[in-house]
């Protein structure tokens, strides 16, 4: 092989490994989000064809539905109590959990096993555990609350149950992250009589920063995407109570072949989520810098 | 690992290859889409089964009957192909219910029995033989979609010895059911718990002589307004519920079977066809009374509409699936199984002549409850029609959503039909626009 | 000695949090070998009357075809892993070891697909796998998951750090771009793909709305969507579920339990990203 082809070879061969990749997130990512875009404006009949140029009207018409306003309602709610509750509950059984003992291998067990617990299994357990008659929970502790059945308290029992599915990954890496703080930083902090509080508040804490920047991204996106619960156990309901954007879309798109409607749900719920990561990052720069 | 996941990728490739579905020789092969779960489910694969041993191994045809989840998810598929044209995933025959009667109305694939009636003139003398009530429910702008073949209707159940204890008797009206919160106030139970959603409210509707939308409930063609607003039905029974509300014998939630089987409960409203389910869950516990739908007020007639689902059909452009298919939705619809699937779940037997053997006769004489539900078919108006909108399963959750809204919120009658108003016929209106 | 006591304290909070933690799957389990009869009791009991009692285990494989569905869901977690990882090692290493026209925006193309949260595209796609006839398909359901940007970050990162004299010694002993990627670089980088590899197939078994999407039949769906079809709309076969769900976790503990080490450690890379 001469060397002319060879470096032939070598300027397309780049083009030629990235080719798989792009073509699937052209296909499978760009393309999607284009037509949604495309979709949000037109007029688009029950078989998905565009019938007509539609302008913002489809998106004043979400607006105006009650059912919109309670779908951002409870995004949020889902976003902005989840995240915090389960990384406070997590950075605190983790940092309990960093001292190696007999016990160990039982705790980081019993924490981070929610992490390989499918969605729908712990979702149908709790349709049980849950369940205002024949459930546990309500006999357990002495309530007669209707859970998933009321819409007072529909919202409460999603929020436990997502709470739950997000301890294992975030406790694992959590856990990883504190182990691997340098020993000899903490050490020789703790022989110059810092006590076990103000080491966990002025060092280790600083340290993790990235790891919880990290985690507080993923779990906001994921919160904002909550969906499977929702679908398996309550519909949205009772009352819309636990309505959320991605099951608004879900519902729009796929039980009732509003395409343009769905892609209007989609465009804000992207939006939404696009705005709170730029937010972190614009806070999470300053504390670092800080 | 790596000789694993060599080892796993090997399986992979090998299995992808192996065909799914096995078609069989020369036979016709038809696939069913089916809702029914737990004991109806377990009695209509046993039919199936039968079917295939009997008249499928006579005529060459084989059918494979897939659970498709409840008739909302199963709507849903139907929908989602219909839209993406990808109709050969569709299957043969399909119980249907009322949310996707519009679409299948409008498909191009749909194998209609006014269709099939057109191929083959000689099946009308089966058509007829259907109850007229059942078989209407499924006739959409003229067009006959398919047979009855799960007819139910709905009725009230109460906890005959609650009742008894304080020698009331079965609820007839809503305030019937007012009535009896002081009597049972603070013992812990709910008197009734209901969600009105497309079917009940418009069977309610339907007492007091008013359509939920126009175009006779959607069935001469497509609803656009709600038809019950200038003749004041509906704000008359947005005040019979908040009335009922304020009394405290209404708990604003859909209310669950298993409260009233645990006795949590005492009224619930719900499909004839659990009947046997419910009444062999209750056991011995308490006794079980059936009435007729409760009407809104003294002055409405009774009555409640079908409810259920039919078997339609597909037109995969093979004659012999066609006739295969309609050699099933005939002898589902027939009089043997359907005697024999009303008296062991609680829905109507859909032909004639089940309802006059004597298997159904038989059991009627033995538990009249059976007959409440085949007693109250005869007692509704014939005006009364079930609801057939483009936007279904976006209508029926909104009527939950906005009467639960009106209650919690306090809001007079005259606001919440407002409320209702503008959510309905928006949707009606938005479906109008993208689908002509 | 205060020390001593404060640690047992401690261990006790946390040991009582682990076990409330794992009280979901104990109930699931235990639920799992009840009666019908048991449910409708009151008040509700934990323990079963019997552990002997295995019928609603034999219901659930006489209503799901189980076996069939975890071979499914182990066809589909497998094939869609090997290709996400394949893509974007091919990928990695394009960005890592040559430099080309465009590279920049690409990257920054590819790297953008991680701002577009696959839930948002679901009804888009559906469309797509629908019209290309993918619908109840092994590749239907795993092709919108193909595409690994993080993954793909993860492994450049890796291929920067090996030495670069490596790649010179290799093509000077003749080796072509090709085999030193399968030969030399993927082989250094095995503890990474693997934990990546298990990241995406973790990720593949749990999911749930898509492949509820684009499967049809009792036969193509997932362990995950096909438990579900065990609930009914009366929906009070409890003990059915709950067995079903028993049965549906026991594989995802193995593999738990087998691989643990290397999942934390799959935790830790994805901290730096």
């Amino acid at each position: 092989m001469s060397a002319v082809t060879r470096r032939a070879r070598r300027t397309l061969l780049p083009y030629l490994l990235l080719s798989p990749m792009l073509l699937f997130a052209a296909g499978f990512v760009y393309f999607p989000f284009l037509e949604s875009a495309i979709h949000a404006v037109s007029i688009v009949n029950a078989r998905g064809e565009i019938t007509g140029f539609a302008g913002l009207s489809q998106f004043q018409y979400l607006f105006s539905r009650r059912e919109f306003g309670i779908a951002i309602r409870n995004t949020l709610k889902l976003t902005l109590i989840n995240v915090p509750i389960t990384l406070c509950l997590t950075l605190t059984l983790s940092y309990l959990c960093i001292r190696r003992r007999t016990l160990s291998p039982l705790l980081e067990g019993l924490f981070a096993l929610p992490m390989v617990v499918a969605m729908s299994s712990i979702t149908l357990i709790a349709k049980v555990l849950f369940n205002p008659t024949v459930g546990f929970i309500n006999h357990a502790l002495h309530l007669s609350l209707g859970w998933f059945e009321d819409r007072h308290t529909a919202m409460a029992g999603i929020l436990i149950l997502t709470v739950w599915m997000g301890i294992g990954f975030n406790f694992l890496l959590f856990l990883a992250a504190f182990r691997d703080l340098d020993a000899g930083v903490l050490a020789a902090a703790a022989l110059d009589g810092a006590s076990r509080g103000r080491l966990l508040v002025s060092i280790q804490l600083p340290l993790m920063l990235p790891t919880i920047f990290y985690v507080l991204c993923t779990n906001m996106i994921q919160a904002m995407m909550t969906n499977g619960p929702i679908l398996i156990l309550t519909q949205g309901g009772p009352s819309r109570a636990t309505t959320t954007l991605i099951y608004m879309m879900y519902t729009a798109g796929y039980a009732s072949s509003n395409y343009s409607m769905a892609a209007c749900i989609s465009l804000v719920t992207f939006a939404l989520t696009f705005l709170f990561t730029a937010l972190l990052f614009r806070r999470d720069r300053k504390a670092v810098v800080e | 690992m790596k000789r694993m996941f060599s080892l796993v990728l090997t399986l992979c490739l090998l299995l992808s290859a192996a065909p799914v579905a096995l078609s069989e020789g020369n036979a016709t092969h038809i696939v069913l889409w089916h809702s029914m779960s737990e004991n109806a489910g377990a009695l209509l694969t046993s039919y199936i089964d039968t079917f295939n041993a009997t008249i499928g191994a006579e005529k060459g045809i084989t059918v494979e009957a897939v659970f498709q989840g409840t008739y909302a998810e199963s709507v849903q598929k139907m929908n989602s192909m219909l839209s993406t044209g990808t109709v050969a995933d569709l299957p043969d025959v399909m119980q249907l219910d009322a949310t996707g009667k519009t679409a299948y109305l409008t498909a191009d694939c749909a194998y209609s029995v006014t269709r099939a009636m057109e191929e083959h003139p000689e099946i009308a003398e089966t058509v007829a033989e259907m109850l007229p009530p059942a078989l209407n429910n499924w006739n959409l702008a003229g067009t006959q979609l398919g047979l009855p073949f799960a007819t139910s209707t709905t009725l009230t159940y109460y906890n005959k010895t609650a009742l008894d204890s304080v020698s009331a008797a079965a609820p007839d009206t809503l305030s019937d059911i007012a009535d009896l919160a002081p009597l049972f106030a603070g013992d812990g139970r709910i008197v009734y718990a209901a969600l009105p959603n497309t079917p009940t409210l418009a069977n309610w509707l339907g007492q007091l002589g008013s359509y939920l939308v126009n175009e006779k409930n959607g069935n001469e063609g497509n609803a656009t307004q709600l038809d019950c607003l200038e003749n004041g039905a509906l704000v008359a029974f947005l005040t019979q519920w908040r009335a009922l509300y304020q009394s405290g014998a209404l708990s604003n939630t859909a209310g669950s079977t298993d409260a009233f089987v645990a006795g949590q409960q005492l009224i619930m409203t719900g499909s004839s066809s659990n009947i046997a389910s419910v009444l062999e869950k209750v056991g011995d516990s308490f006794e079980v009374g059936i009435a007729p739908y409760p009407r809104v007020s003294q002055d409405a007639s009774y009555g409640a509409s079908v409810n259920g689902s039919c078997l339609v059909m597909f037109d995969h452009a093979d004659a012999s699936r066609k006739s295969a298919a309609w050699e099933l939705v005939r002898y589902l619809t027939g009089k043997d199984i359907q005697s024999d699937f009303a008296s062991r779940t609680g829905y109507l037997p859909s032909h004639m002549a089940a309802s006059e053997s004597e298997a159904w006769q038989a059991l009627i004489a033995a538990q009249p409850a059976y007959d409440v539900g085949f007693a109250q078919l005869k007692n509704t108006p014939d005006a009364m029609r079930s609801v057939t909108v483009g936007p279904a399963a976006d209508f029926y959750y909104s009527i939950q959503n906005d009467i639960s809204d009106f209650l919690e919120e306090n809001m007079l009658p005259e606001e919440g039909a407002e409320l209702m108003a503008d959510d309905l016929e928006g949707l009606l209106h938005q479906y109008a626009l993208a689908n002509p | 000695m205060k020390r001593k006591a404060l640690y047992f304290l401690s261990d006790l909070i946390v040991l009582c949090m682990g076990l409330l933690v794992f009280f979901p799957i104990v109930y699931g389990f235990l639920g799992a070998f009840k009666a019908p009869s048991e449910f409708a009791k009151q008040p509700p009991a934990l323990f079963p009357e019997s552990f002997r009692n295995l019928a609603n285990f034999a219901e659930v494989f006489r209503l799901i075809p189980l076996p069939r569905l975890f071979l499914n869901s182990l066809i589909v977690a497998c094939f869609s892993a090997l290709v996400r990882i394949a893509c974007a090692a091919l990928a990695a290493y394009a960005f890592a070891c040559f430099s080309f026209r465009g590279k920049h925006v690409l990257f920054l193309i590819l790297l953008g697909t991680m701002m577009l949260p696959p839930e948002t595209l679901t009804i888009g796609n559906y469309r797509t796998v629908a019209r290309l006839g993918l619908l109840d398909t092994y590749l239907g359901i795993s092709i919108v998951s193909f595409v690994g940007a993080s993954q793909m970050f993860m492994l450049r990162q890796a291929f920067l750090q090996t030495d670069p004299e490596l790649q010179d010694a290799a093509f000077l002993d003749g080796c072509g771009d090709m085999s030193y990627l399968l030969r030399i670089l993927l082989p250094m980088n095995l503890p990474i793909l693997t934990t990546l590899f298990l990241q995406a197939f973790v990720a593949q078994w749990n999911a749930y709305l898509w492949p509820l999407l684009v499967t049809n039949t009792p036969g193509m769906r997932t362990v995950q969507v096909g438990i579900t079809m065990l609930t009914t709309v009366e929906g009070t076969n409890y003990e059915t579920i709950l067995a079903g769900v028993s049965l549906a976790l026991i594989p995802s503990f193995l593999l738990f339990f087998l691989l643990r080490n290397r999942m934390t450690g799959s935790m830790k890379n994805g901290s730096l990203a």
